[in-house]
């Protein structure tokens, strides 16, 4: 299994590999523009830990974990 | 008439464009979805639609169901894109699916203001040409570009030019063309295209599927052996192929138009915002800070002087009805009905002007969604979503707009709890009710007021666990949410905002609650048989006493107080202005105990919301079965919330 977005911490930077999800989230998510081999970069956690703040395609987007984790990065 | 619809990813302007457009002043803030629904308005004889914000036109989320539906079968003579011009090459995937439906296509470049301190140019010239749909560049913040756009509406109108459609990988092209190419592309409904149709069947799109007829079977095994060989192909399954050669295209098209140069950030507001430790101390600062200006400072100043003022109106009324001798009933209506019952309301207009400028200003500046972001976790526990506290803080000036906020949350349940907890948080007009018995009964015991809003979170948390702990499916589901950026709320914007919701408090004042004033003047003084009584003895006191004994064990089993909660269903202002009507605002203590008033005020503060927010539950609830639990289940929890507290009053005071 490779990294997913979840396991990035604040900083790091990916590229997106395939979305692992049923069909209505894997729409969701390629649609806000988590297409194959865009850069996401995380830029904070919420005070608990999650959900957590990400760059793509140059906007800011809030996000679980649980979202995250279905995409999975190279 | 021609029409024209306004469409584009959430939180780009539209709307504020929309009321630019038309000159009205629908509900704007900056958070994603903040129009949940279409809107209709006119602007230079034509008519426009203004449609809730999508990313993509996909056949799974609602917002986006109907938009797609309302182009596809009312056919807009002219498709306004609405595009944040800081956010470009997402904005162009919306773009390039626009551009397949078959109707002219205006590209509005919004929130052009903001690109240079963004560090952005952009070639709107050479974005024309690639596109093959005008470009205006406007800041509908601001007001800028508005006269060349109007202009170029008129001129796309009668020119119906279609824009170009984005041209995909050879590999999908040739798969497209072969399948325009075969008879049964002819039987797609009028004014569909037949790109966009073939497109739709590369995706297996259930509604365009379903809209069609069952396709011969030589055709059906082409599609399956195509769809089959993209996937061999690109690795992927036909609906992401597509996306992501849509995303392509988007890309190449913003790189070849816009220049980006890196921004130097200096102090920005959101590392606090979303700090670890200090964001919720924060959110709780800045919720205490809007309540204590508005309704401490403002409130506290304002109140006293006007409740004089009212007074001193009603007593000179009948001073000069005395003199003149005017029938008393003409002179009873005006100043004991009348000017004690709409007084008691229009006391409040100051303090509520101040808290919807305060609330305005939150909406506006970006911070909405920080605070569902910061809170998600938290909201979690108890069953609801980030995205709830939206409609919670909302909330605190009317639940209506708050209720229909809730709209953006995608899980059902979650959404349908945080329709039903919305209203435990007291709206602007319940502040009045308090504010006359608090002033009353408890005079310069600041702490109690705190006391009342942290009373409706803690009904709002004891609702949420209990929702959990009775839900046997514990899914998790989808919170994705755009952060939008922060900006200083336009001037003219927050004055739209203030202005259009103190004027509907003042309205609703000069006429619900006149007319509920009168006509509880005329049945507290006359019985049935039309002489004029005491109260006692009056139309109104036998109503009420009818369901009195119900809040006997609360401690107001007195008929002036069920009535004051049945007015409150009108409109919760009511409340004051029959209370003022029936007791009087001075002699509250004739009937009411410090007890019994604390757990009148829990009662009024739980119980189901006026009708307008009945109305709005439904309409998001939708159905009758579930808003009859909702409203039983307010009702009922405020009737025991109000009994547990005057019990508490009653054995430690």
């Amino acid at each position: 299994m490779h990294m997913t977005m979840d396991e990035l911490t604040v900083g790091q930077t990916g590229a997106v590999k395939a979305i692992n999800a049923p069909k209505q989230l894997k729409r969701r998510l390629m649609d806000m523009g988590f297409t194959k081999g865009v850069g996401v970069e995380v830029v904070k956690m919420a005070p608990m830990g999650d959900p957590m703040e990400v760059t793509v395609r140059g906007y800011h987007l809030c996000l679980r974990k649980a979202e995250a984790s279905v995409i999975e990065l190279r | 008439m021609q029409t024209l619809a306004l469409i584009g990813n959430p939180n780009c302007g539209k709307t504020t464009l929309f009321n630019l457009l038309t000159g009205t002043s629908a509900y704007v803030g900056n958070w994603p979805g903040v129009t949940v629904e279409k809107k209709e308005g006119m602007t230079n004889g034509h008519r426009i639609l203004d449609l809730p914000g999508i990313y993509s036109l996909s056949p799974y989320s609602p917002e986006e169901k109907l938009s797609r539906r309302y182009i596809l079968d009312e056919q807009p003579d002219l498709i306004i894109d609405v595009i944040d011009a800081t956010n470009l090459e997402r904005s162009l995937y919306l773009t390039n699916q626009l551009a397949e439906l078959g109707r002219p296509l205006l590209l509005v470049l919004n929130m052009e203001d903001l690109l240079e301190k963004e560090g952005i140019t952009i070639d709107a010239k050479r974005l024309s040409q690639m596109t093959g749909a005008p470009v205006v560049q406007i800041s509908a913040s601001k007001g800028t570009g508005i006269e060349a756009l109007q202009a170029q509406i008129e001129k796309s109108l009668s020119e119906k030019k279609l824009p170009l459609c984005p041209l995909f990988s050879n590999f999908v092209e040739r798969y497209i063309s072969e399948i325009i190419g075969d008879d049964y592309l002819h039987q797609i409904p009028k004014g569909r295209q037949m790109r966009w149709a073939a497109i739709k069947l590369i995706e297996a799109d259930e509604l365009f599927l379903s809209s069609m007829p069952a396709p011969p079977p030589a055709f059906k095994t082409y599609i399956e052996k195509a769809r089959k060989e993209l996937e061999a192909h690109f690795e992927d399954d036909p609906e992401a192929i597509i996306i992501d050669q849509r995303y392509k295209v988007a890309e190449h098209i913003a790189k070849d138009c816009q220049i980006k140069k890196k921004t130097k950030k200096g102090f920005e507001f959101d590392s606090i915002a979303t700090h670890r430790f200090a964001a919720i101390p924060l959110f709780l600062a800045i919720m205490a800070g809007v309540f204590y200006l508005s309704i401490g400072l403002v409130g506290g100043y304002t109140t006293p002087l006007l409740e004089e003022l009212f007074a001193f109106l009603g007593e000179q009324v009948h001073l000069i009805a005395d003199r003149f001798g005017v029938f008393p009933l003409l002179s009873g209506i005006l100043a004991d009905g009348i000017i004690a019952g709409v007084g008691a309301v229009l006391t409040f207009v100051p303090q509520l002007f101040v808290l919807f400028l305060l609330l305005s200003i939150l909406e506006d500046c970006g911070y909405m969604a920080r605070i569902a972001f910061i809170m998600d976790r938290m909201m979690r526990t108890l069953g609801l979503s980030g995205k709830s506290i939206i409609p919670l803080v909302i909330g605190t000036g009317c639940s209506v707009p708050a209720i229909m906020s809730s709209r953006t949350i995608e899980h059902q349940k979650q959404r349908e709890l945080t329709v039903i907890v919305t209203p435990f948080i007291p709206c602007g007009a319940k502040m009045p009710v308090f504010a006359l018995m608090l002033t009353y009964f408890f005079p310069g015991k600041w702490f109690i007021a705190p006391m009342i809003y942290l009373l409706g979170i803690v009904a709002v948390v004891v609702t949420g666990l209990l929702a959990r702990a009775l839900d046997r499916h514990k899914e998790t589901n989808a919170f994705i949410l755009e952060l939008p950026r922060y900006q200083l709320p336009s001037p003219r914007n927050t004055w739209l905002q203030t202005r259009e919701r103190t004027l509907g408090f003042i309205q609703k004042a000069g006429t619900i609650i006149l007319l509920s004033s009168v006509i509880i003047y005329l049945l507290s003084s006359y019985s049935f048989t039309l002489q004029a009584v005491d109260a006692e003895q009056s139309m109104l006191a036998m109503l009420g006493k009818l369901i009195a004994p119900i809040f006997a064990p609360l401690g107001f089993g007195f008929w002036q107080a069920s009535v004051a909660l049945l007015t409150g269903i009108a409109a919760k202002e009511s409340i004051v202005s029959t209370l003022s009507v029936t007791i009087g605002t001075a002699n509250l203590g004739a009937l009411f105990t410090s007890d019994s008033a604390l757990s009148y005020m829990t009662f009024i503060l739980l119980s189901s919301p006026c009708i307008a927010a009945i109305s709005a539950m439904f309409k998001e609830l939708g159905s009758k079965r579930k808003l009859l639990y909702a409203v039983l289940w307010q009702t009922g929890f405020a009737y025991l919330a109000a009994l547990l507290v005057r019990l508490i009053v009653l054995l430690t005071l």
